[in-house]
């Protein structure tokens, strides 16, 4: 069977029963030719209820009554085996409503129904793979919002995948993943390989078979092409592993290098049934089965996180940043903002509020310029309109990183928006927990920027954690720890390492110090003054606290009810602050 | 007629309601029907109601499924009020749920478990073709499928040897975690006792076994789809097992334990591996799950929720799930509170209608603004740069 049989199928005479309707067929057809259109992504289609139960292949059986007929010889397996109970019900059910052949060789077959598990035998370009899924969303583990699933396929946002894979790696020295391991397709599409072993995982790459995987319960069918790209998710210094029994073979026909499970015993047989009765009686390809065996990924503990063992060197592995902060062609400024405005609309229960009135500023690489006000003076609206957490009302907002300083950043859309903040712009928040994911380790955490910036060495993601947190002063030992369990300075320390990860050119602190004690908010200060004097970065800070204002910042901007009334360099301001409402928050910085 | 206007029409009102179903009944010739029958026809039912009632006895039962016309929050209902009428004369001796007659078991986590895989009494491979009565079988076995069967026995012979646990298994190899609780030694029974979070795993099992399938069901679902939940999506089941066996009383003169009943029950194991931080990785964690009658969808339910809330414990997240399951899944308070929406409210929906009344008064005399703000224009103006101090509009201190 081929991409274009796909198009096709013979109606089943009257005598037979029919488990999906002409349309119905239809409607799967056309699903399945855009999942083969775009490689290893999910496609929606209205999956109608079978004979057999949600989770028991209702979503393979509808592929293959769609795309089969009563010319197609079907095979049908479970875990491997023809004979399985499972598999049997799924044949006599496809088998009866196309009137079809069935087969147990897959050299013969025309379409391989499967439940978890690629055959041994290769398959042709003329033969058809249908795996049953039970569960589509490889996101699933790590984003339990569906909303939020769509939106990271979209954009191709797969980081927290890693990060998962790191946290495995820091606590148990091997990726937990079992079978249904993430996989890359098309170099795109994050993909759950139906749970097949990773024994089969490396056996989809580049196959020259059609592979349909079909989740009937969510309504979701998805398509590895032939010689199509398919990479198991890891990082490119830790080996993928499958599953092998070193020493072991198959107690029935011998087999050492296809997949084995395991007697209670503690002996090993073939999962394929098939491939197991053939090499009994010598009816197998064995130089062809040799190039299908996953060797390159056979475990070696040497390999392993543990077994390579890099020594961690702390901060004098930092250097120092590569970029001399960019300027937009013919001014001084990294950031500029003029005229921003925020205007929060009336509903019942609130009234209309013009949050920010029209704010202009810019700053240059190298420059801290801070924003103080009384809480309600708009800064922080301000500053959620610069991060992107707020849609400015009107007003522009150029980063010479972005496009020479030509765009208005506001005009970006979300997901522009959100790549921004992965390198180029960088916030630390008041609140650690809405800068941090408290539940992993503090590495985990930078290994979230940086794998979300594209690094996929674990080892430089390590040293590099190592070396920001060695920075702001969090002990190694501490590193593999859950920021959850830290106090609310090494939270923020984290956070700060974080955010310098991946040597953004704008940095924005949002009341970086408010939440601590004072003692612990002066060393956090120091830090940070020292943070922004090693850099040639453009750095906001928004406080209510001229202390922290002066101890950070060259020029200033005071803001009251939305509107900048007073601005200068800061030691000015301090010294001598022209407006009533400066000279009331200057005094209560000396109180 | 109205369903509650006056205590005389409120009577009269009743017993015409009762009269359509027994009338409707008595014509279709259905007051003969015996409990024989309906154990015969709906076996499946029965054995829901047992689960749910928490009372074993399937005549019982039958009669409950019988009045109820085939509605089984309502049956359920009868068995649990039945239940609250019979005085507890006994406590049995603790049944060994390994030495039982099997009837079916299935262990999804091996291919050879030790003892059968026996598929007994199941519609699992049956396709799900409507038939209508004397119809023929849709689906034929073809003689292509028989020969296969024949030709490849695929299955070992089975040696006749004792039945292990497939969790027993596992243990003997040191892939299990240890969840003995010595704390725990008499079991919670809700019929009896109020609860009291958090609680004991004893009052877990004892609050999911009676529980409403529908709903420990949905609990389970919503980790695999939902926004949040607790369950692990990649459970594996060791023994599924539906089993009959013995219960055995002490008896009041010898003191000897003595055979009174034979029961049927389902129990099931859910087994996890134990990757989340703070677990040990190299181990696998059991739940367990046991129902009167034959319960499968329920027990499996049953063993994942319990093995999750082994996981999160007495936690903040363990609370939440403690609380969901001991408050949110007993057929009769849920069902019970659902349909209580159908009495008469009209004296605290007044109540509500007096409010809105209210409201929509104050917006024809005041507008649409919802602000207490006396005589304010809209928004604030901004305040200039060179207002003088202390003249601030809103009073901000100087």
């Amino acid at each position: 069977m081929s991409i274009d049989d796909v198009l096709h199928s013979a109606v089943p005479p009257q005598d037979r029963p029919v488990v999906l309707d002409e349309q119905g067929q239809r409607e799967v057809r056309r699903a399945i030719l855009a999942a083969i259109a775009v490689p290893g992504h999910q496609v929606p289609f209205g999956s109608r209820e079978m004979p057999v139960a949600r989770g028991w292949g209702s979503g393979g059986l509808q592929v293959t009554v769609a795309i089969g007929g009563s010319q197609d010889r079907i095979k049908v397996i479970d875990q491997g085996d023809d004979q399985g109970v499972n598999a049997v019900n799924l044949r006599r059910l496809i088998a009866g409503t196309l009137g079809a052949e069935t087969t147990e060789d897959t050299r013969d077959c025309t379409i391989t129904q499967s439940r978890h598990r690629i055959p041994e035998q290769a398959m042709t370009d003329e033969q058809v793979l249908v795996l049953q899924v039970p569960v589509s969303e490889p996101l699933r583990p790590v984003e339990k919002s569906i909303a939020a699933c769509e939106r990271m396929h979209a954009e191709a946002d797969y980081s927290r995948i890693w990060v998962a894979m790191y946290e495995d790696l820091v606590t148990g020295g091997v990726v937990n993943a079992s079978s249904g391991y993430p996989v890359l397709v098309n170099d795109r599409y994050l993909m759950a390989p139906s749970p097949i072993p990773r024994w089969d995982v490396p056996r989809l790459d580049q196959g020259d078979r059609l592979t349909i995987l079909c989740h009937g319960r969510d309504k979701k069918v998805y398509a590895v092409p032939p010689h199509t790209s398919v990479r198991p998710i890891t990082f490119d210094d830790v080996p993928f592993e499958v599953e092998y029994a070193r020493d072991q073979r198959c107690i029935r026909c011998g087999s050492t290098d296809v997949y084995l499970v395991e007697t209670r015993e503690g002996t090993y047989l073939c999962s394929d049934v098939e491939w197991c009765a053939r090499v009994r009686t010598g009816d197998v390809d064995v130089a062809e089965h040799e190039r299908q065996i996953p060797r390159a990924y056979y475990p070696d503990p040497a390999k392993r996180v543990r077994g390579v063992g890099i020594r961690l060197q702390g901060r004098s592995a930092l250097g120092h940043s590569e970029h001399t902060g960019r300027t937009a062609p013919g001014e001084e400024w990294a950031l500029q903002v003029t005229d921003l405005v925020k205007v929060f609309p009336g509903r019942l229960g609130s009234s209309p509020v013009r949050a920010v009135t029209g704010v202009s500023f810019d700053v240059a690489p190298g420059e801290a310029l801070g924003v103080i006000g009384e809480s309600g003076s708009g800064k922080s609206t301000m500053m959620n309109c610069l991060i992107g957490n707020e849609r400015a009302t009107a007003g522009t907002v150029r980063l010479a990183a972005v496009d020479d300083g030509r765009t208005n950043v506001l005009d970006l859309d979300d997901a522009a928006r959100r790549r921004l903040r992965l390198d180029v712009m960088s916030v630390v928040h008041q609140d650690p927990a809405a800068g941090l994911d408290l539940r992993i380790s503090a590495g985990g955490n930078i290994a979230d920027r940086l794998t979300a910036a594209g690094w996929r060495s674990f080892w430089d993601i390590r040293q590099r954690a190592a070396a920001l947190l060695d920075r702001v002063e969090v002990p190694l030992h501490r590193m593999d720890d859950v920021v959850g369990q830290f106090s609310g300075g090494m939270r923020q320390r984290v956070q700060i390492a974080r955010a310098l990860a991946t040597d953004p050119e704008v940095l924005l602190l949002d009341e970086p110090t408010t939440g601590l004690d004072a003692s612990v908010a002066a060393g956090v200060l120091d830090l940070l003054r020292e943070l922004i004097a090693e850099r040639e970065i453009a750095v906001v800070v928004v406080s209510h606290d001229f202390q922290v204002i002066q101890a950070l910042t060259d020029r200033a901007l005071v803001m009251h009810r939305g509107a900048v009334i007073e601005q200068g360099l800061t030691d000015q301001l301090f010294a001598d602050p022209h407006h009533a409402y400066t000279q009331r928050l200057v005094a209560a910085a000396h109180v | 007629m109205s369903y509650a206007g006056t205590s005389k029409g409120g009577t009269s009102a009743i017993l015409a309601a009762e009269d359509l179903i027994r009338v409707e009944r008595a014509e279709a010739g259905l007051d003969s029907v015996d409990t024989g029958q309906v154990r015969a026809l709906f076996g499946a039912s029965i054995d829901r109601l047992m689960g749910e009632a928490g009372l074993y006895d399937e005549d019982t039962a039958a009669a409950a499924l019988l009045q109820a016309g085939g509605d089984l929050p309502e049956a359920t209902h009868l068995l649990r009020a039945h239940r609250s009428t019979l005085p507890r004369l006994a406590v049995s001796e603790p049944i060994d749920p390994d030495q039982v007659q099997l009837l079916r078991r299935v262990v999804p986590a091996t291919r050879e478990p030790e003892g059968p895989q026996l598929l007994g009494n199941t519609r699992d491979y049956s396709a799900r073709l409507l038939r209508r009565p004397g119809a023929p079988d849709p689906l034929p076995v073809s003689d292509q499928l028989r020969h296969a069967q024949q030709e490849q026995p695929v299955a070992l012979p089975h040696p006749d040897e004792p039945v292990r646990r497939f969790s027993a298994w596992m243990r003997a190899q040191d892939r299990m975690v240890d969840r003995v609780d010595p704390t725990d030694p008499e079991p919670f029974d809700p019929a009896y006792q109020p609860v009291v979070l958090p609680v004991s795993r004893s009052a877990l099992l004892s609050a999911m076994a009676v529980a409403e399938t529908g709903g420990l069901i949905n609990m389970w679902y919503r980790s695999i789809l939902g926004p949040d939940g607790y369950a692990d999506e990649d459970v594996t089941l060791g023994d599924v097992r539906h089993v009959r066996a013995e219960v055995r009383v002490t008896h009041p003169h010898t003191g000897e334990p003595v055979a009174i009943a034979r029961i049927r029950f389902t129990d099931c194991e859910a087994i996890s591996h134990l990757d989340e931080r703070g677990e040990d990785p190299a181990r696998f964690d059991v739940g367990y799950g046991i129902a009167l009658g034959h319960n499968e969808r329920k027990t499996i339910a049953m063993a994942t929720l319990d093995l999750a809330a082994q996981r999160y414990g007495n936690g903040e997240e363990g609370l939440k799930l403690q609380q969901l399951l001991m408050m949110t899944t007993d057929p009769l308070a849920s069902n019970g509170f659902l349909e209580h929406l159908k009495l008469p409210h009209y004296v605290t929906f007044r109540s509500q209608l007096d409010r809105a009344e209210a409201a929509r008064q104050e917006q024809r005399e005041h507008g649409g603004g919802t602000g207490l703000l006396i005589g304010t224009t809209g928004p604030a103006d901004i305040e200039s740069a060179d207002t003088p101090a202390g003249t601030d509009r809103e009073g901000l201190p100087v």
